[in-house]
């Protein structure tokens, strides 16, 4: 008998020790083995391992949210568990609750947990894809048009958080556009409006080259004005133009509407030095965009540094301000001039 | 035959009059708030940004609407476009050199001006080629421009065309400097008349008194343009 327990007890020693051990030995690989193949998994469970190896949660690992997982899922029947965000984001979950949208939409309602990036690595296009899953674009042009002066403009220019949160840190972000290629020829379809440029376009444009390649040209990683300039004076560029968004670095999920956003000079004044921060983000394979700095001011060039991007009132060239006063200056010439000849010369015309 | 009395001409129609003090009004808040959209953080006129703004766009529409009415006046009504507002042969043969020598010299010397208005020929031949540039080619481009950036993002096929946003707002901005550096000189040439204030009564009441011996052959009092 004693024998019997001391056999048992040594048994259940080692499936106690094993089973960690199981566990521990399931990395990502192995849940992608199955869950990158949607003919084998579903689409509803389908993991694209590209675009998920690079967000901020990969580096956790499938198991820390999934911690109930075993090597014999699905077969053992079990369903899996799911960590929580509020488990890492309770204070994000606090600032989120108090806001309207709290009741309307939960975490996983805007976020997919295996494609969520930070808000410099995503384009103000996706802030607003998420927004529009609820927020019909008709009707907020519609909504915002009652007191925004050209409301769709400023809704395409802009992504929602930049004005209905405190994000801060708020920068300009150029992203590449190009025409979108006509179904029957394959060439640039003119008369269609412009569409972001997405990774495959570019990369054929680099003729696999690295994308940053169409504009910074000498490789440093950063862009100048002079290598700006040349991208869009460049012909070969024509069916590409740099369109520019105010997008926040660092998010908040206050959502609501605040007071100092109806203000327009919130934006269109000149001096905020975000409004010199600008970058170009390119589109990386996995979904992700890489931002390069734009040298200090470059949004602010008279014709060719962003030929598409004017924030009136905030990017105003000086250069086109010195040769306005100069017109204005002639036109004083004759007033001027004449006037005092005129005054000095009163007697001869009694 | 000279003598000193004055003869009242009915020089500006009504129509033109209204015309010309609603451009005048919608130009002038133009400049004003326009100065305040491109230098917010300097210019405060009008309380807010927001009201700056809807202000221009409503005095480009009024001033837009007015230089189509002007048009439509004297193309089609008036029929007098060409004859005012083209310079003839001889204006610029012999006329534009005669009314500069005036300006810049006779002027200064109390000599009368060579030009003597009537309502088929208002204009001096200096004055006929800058109102030809501004009303053919500043006012059209200004406006053109203001509508297009009034409306960039139904727009934006046309606004690529021309080149993009910036060489737009550069356009809009820059032909508004020469359209106020006109204004400084339309003031001050608009004082040179028997009293600073004699070439404005005209624009206001219609009738320009002119002397008899300045205009001997070529008045016909109460004459309508």
């Amino acid at each position: 008998m004693g024998r019997k327990i001391g056999f048992l007890s040594l048994g259940l020693a080692a499936l106690w020790l094993a089973a960690p051990v199981e566990t521990a030995a399931m990395d990502d690989e192995s849940c992608v083995s199955c869950h990158a193949d949607a003919g084998m998994v579903g689409d509803a469970y389908v993991i694209d391992p590209l675009r998920y190896d690079t967000t901020a949660h990969a580096g956790l690992g499938c198991v820390a949210c999934h911690e109930s997982v075993t090597w014999d899922h699905p077969d053992d029947g079990q369903p899996l568990s799911r960590a929580g965000c509020l488990d890492c984001h309770q204070d994000i979950y606090e600032e989120y609750a108090q806001s309207g949208h709290a009741q309307y939409a939960d975490c996983g309602d805007c976020h997919n947990p295996h494609l969520v990036r930070g808000p410099t690595t995503i384009s103000g296009h996706d802030m607003n894809r998420n927004c529009a899953v609820c927020h019909e674009t008709s009707g907020l042009v519609r909504s915002h048009g009652s007191w925004l002066p050209q409301a769709a403009l400023h809704l395409e220019m802009l992504p929602c958080i930049s004005c209905h949160s405190g994000s801060e840190n708020i920068v300009i972000s150029l992203y590449l556009t190009r025409r979108p290629l006509h179904p029957d020829s394959g060439a640039p379809a003119r008369g269609l409006p412009f569409e972001l440029a997405g990774y495959e376009d570019l990369k054929l444009l680099s003729e696999q080259e690295k994308i940053s390649s169409l504009i910074d040209t000498d490789g440093d990683g950063f862009i100048s004005l002079a290598e700006l300039r040349s991208f869009n004076r460049n012909r070969d560029n024509r069916n590409l133009r740099l369109k520019g968004m105010l997008t926040p670095e660092i998010v908040t999920h206050d959502f609501g509407i605040l007071a100092n956003r109806w203000d327009c000079t919130f934006c269109h004044a000149s001096g905020p030095g975000a409004m010199q921060t600008s970058f170009v983000a390119f589109p990386r394979q996995d979904g992700s965009f890489e931002r390069l700095a734009v040298e200090k001011g470059a949004v602010l060039d008279v014709l060719y540094g962003t030929p598409d991007f004017y924030i009136v009132g905030a990017t105003r060239s000086a250069t086109l301000n010195y040769i306005g006063l100069a017109i204005l200056a002639a036109g004083l010439i004759m007033p001027v001039g004449h006037g005092t000849l005129r005054f000095l010369t009163r007697k001869n015309r009694r | 035959m000279t003598t000193h009395s004055s003869k009242r001409v009915y020089l500006q129609p009504t129509p033109v009059r209204i015309w010309h003090w609603l451009n005048a009004l919608g130009i002038v808040t133009l400049g004003l708030s326009g100065a305040q959209i491109r230098f917010p953080e300097y210019i405060n006129l009008f309380g807010s940004y927001k009201a700056a703004i809807e202000l221009h766009n409503t005095a480009g529409i009024l001033v837009a609407l007015s230089f189509t009415f002007w048009f439509f006046y004297y193309t089609c009504i008036a029929r007098k476009m060409t004859q005012l507002y083209v310079p003839s042969s001889d204006d610029l043969r012999h006329g534009l050199l005669r009314q500069s020598v005036y300006y810049f010299f006779n002027y200064f010397r109390g000599k009368p001006s060579p030009h003597h208005p009537t309502p088929d020929n208002k204009f001096n031949p200096l004055q006929k080629s800058a109102y030809l540039a501004i009303m053919f080619v500043l006012m059209p481009l200004v406006s053109l421009s203001g509508i297009l950036l009034m409306n960039i993002a139904p727009l934006r096929e046309i606004v690529l065309l021309i080149g993009g946003l910036k060489i737009l707002v550069g356009i809009h901005f820059l032909l508004s400097c020469a359209m106020f550096a006109f204004l400084f000189t339309h003031l001050y040439l608009a004082t040179l008349g028997k009293t600073p204030l004699a070439y404005f009564k005209p624009m206001w009441n219609g009738w320009e008194e002119i002397d008899e011996h300045e205009s001997e052959t070529t008045l016909e009092s109460g004459h309508h343009g």
